[in-house]
């Protein structure tokens, strides 16, 4: 079950996919790196974010995760790595950002645009340049894919960028054409498109579920998924992965235990509707396994932990499924006591091979 | 194996199709371009009668976003899931292992048979006849 995928590394090693790197004050962090007509646009509105309305119980932020001097969780790259890197000892922490994805699903893709810029440049200064073992994330505004494949363009060349990086929430599915100048622009080089949720339902998104809105952030959280299958599914329908076929997709936290539902139901639904995708040349599952990674956190937890294997090897993608942990976030998964059930072999893909695969990053040295 | 003539050659030109009854099995003789195939009427999918599906043309293998039609009247489509079978093969678009059970036919017919099982036939003289050879069984006439 565990063939073709990539070799098994001498140590152990710990990659984090999902860690959230943050702003104290993001009007005065990204200021710098705004036009003259943002930053007075900024210095009136802030950074302007549509919201979802759901709001945690237990807020988003670790408390325990605030810097040393009280400022915001993650906003720290020495604390990030005192309180999180050097603790777990993980050799590398994909930067996944704060505050910003909702630029996506702004109404003002020019302010979407002027904001991704400023993000990606506050980023490669002031984390990048901190510790080789932050890698980021190219944040680009979906709801202007031009300008996302330009700014994919700008910041490829610097390597310590390993992925391209949006919201998930949409007020269209990610296979459709609209998108394709981003899958391009990523192609080029290489690059995973990842997405993360937390704007569904805010802005121009569409609303977190077809029949409309649930009631509180506990029922919004639980249904992030349905999300995600849209987009996956989407993708596969409609031949991104033909078009484009070095595209790899990274669906972070958005679960994983749904993914055999819906490759059956592709799988079942293709034998009868081929004839209305004809280019694809594999059934849906197979693009699934080829081309879209998961990420683990929140993790399901079944009571029995047996039933987790059972769905992995449902799955079939032992490549796939990478550990993330969502520092410094609420719903944290602790590497130390996630998926510690797990045979050592799917241990060792899933907490360091497969993203040391996908992002090209060579294991820490012994 | 038992040679059971069903129709005159006639009786079955290209792009038509009939359904027989023989010793008790349902088949369909479908004439795609001049040859005749013959199938079992139970799809293997989900047992549905196969060959009382459309015949039809299907979006051949092409690039993304371009539709490109061919096999006109070479695919039949199962009434029940729409699964496409190429009726030339009995093979599913999609999993060509999963396949019609195909029947044997021939043209022509040997004259002890015709004798023997025709006197349902309205048979006229001229004309060739289509057998469906199945196992076993003793010599019989459409039901």
């Amino acid at each position: 079950m565990l063939e073709n995928t990539p070799a098994i590394t001498a140590r152990p090693g710990l990659i984090d996919t999902d860690v959230h790197n943050a702003f104290a004050n993001v009007r005065e962090e990204l200021r710098p790196y705004l036009s003259r007509a943002w930053q007075a646009y900024a210095d009136y509105h802030g950074i302007l974010m549509p919201g979802t309305g759901y709001n945690s119980s237990v807020g988003v932020q670790r408390e325990d995760a605030r810097t040393p001097s009280g400022a915001m969780a993650g906003s720290d790259p020495d604390f990030m790595i005192t309180d999180h890197l050097d603790r777990f000892g993980i050799d590398f922490a994909i930067l996944t950002g704060s505050h910003v994805l909702g630029i996506s699903v702004h109404t003002d893709p020019d302010w979407g645009n002027a904001v991704a810029t400023a993000y990606n440049r506050n980023l490669a200064e002031r984390w990048l340049g901190r510790s080789p073992r932050f890698r980021g994330s190219i944040v680009v505004n979906h709801s202007d894919p031009e300008a996302a494949a330009r700014e994919i363009r700008r910041c490829a060349p610097d390597k310590r960028f390993v992925q391209v990086l949006m919201a998930s929430g949409s007020s269209r599915l990610f296979g459709q054409r609209f998108f394709h100048p981003i899958f391009e622009a990523a192609s080029e080089y290489n690059l995973p498109v990842a997405v993360h949720p937390g704007t569904e339902g805010a802005g121009t998104a569409g609303a977190p579920t077809p029949a409309g809105r649930p009631t509180r952030y506990f029922e919004w959280h639980n249904i992030v998924p349905l999300n995600f299958m849209g987009h996956i599914n989407s993708l596969v329908c409609e031949g991104a992965f033909e078009k484009f076929p070095q595209l790899r997709f990274v669906a972070v936290e958005g679960g994983l235990a749904w993914l055999p539902q819906l490759m059956w139901r592709m799988d079942k639904n293709y034998k009868a509707l081929r004839s209305e995708v004809p280019w694809l040349r594999k059934l849906p599952s197979q693009y699934i396994r080829d081309h879209v990674f998961v990420t683990t956190q929140p993790v399901e937890e079944p009571e029995k932990s047996s039933h987790f294997l059972q769905i992995l090897e449902m799955i079939n993608a032992p490549g796939n499924i990478m550990y993330s942990s969502d520092y410094p976030h609420w719903d944290f998964d602790n590497p130390r006591m996630t998926l510690q059930f797990l045979p050592k072999e799917w241990k060792q893909r899933i907490f360091h091979d497969n993203a040391a695969a996908l992002y090209g990053l060579a294991a820490r040295s012994a | 194996m038992h040679r059971y003539p069903v129709m005159k050659e006639s009786d079955l030109p290209p792009g038509s199709r009939k359904l027989v009854h023989v010793a008790g099995v349902e088949i369909g003789l479908f004439n795609v371009a001049g040859k005749v195939h013959a199938y079992r009427n139970v799809c293997p999918h989900g047992g549905a009668p196969v060959c009382l599906g459309k015949i039809t043309g299907t979006t051949l293998p092409s690039r993304v976003y371009e539709y490109d039609y061919g096999l006109d009247g070479c695919i039949l489509r199962c009434p029940w899931h729409g699964w496409e079978f190429d009726l030339r093969t009995g093979e599913h678009l999609v999993d060509p292992a999963t396949r019609l059970k195909k029947i044997p036919v021939e043209s022509g017919g040997d004259a002890a048979a015709s004798l023997e099982n025709l006197e349902r036939f309205p048979v006229e003289s001229e004309g060739g006849l289509l057998c469906v050879v199945l196992p076993g069984g003793k010599a019989g006439g459409p039901s």
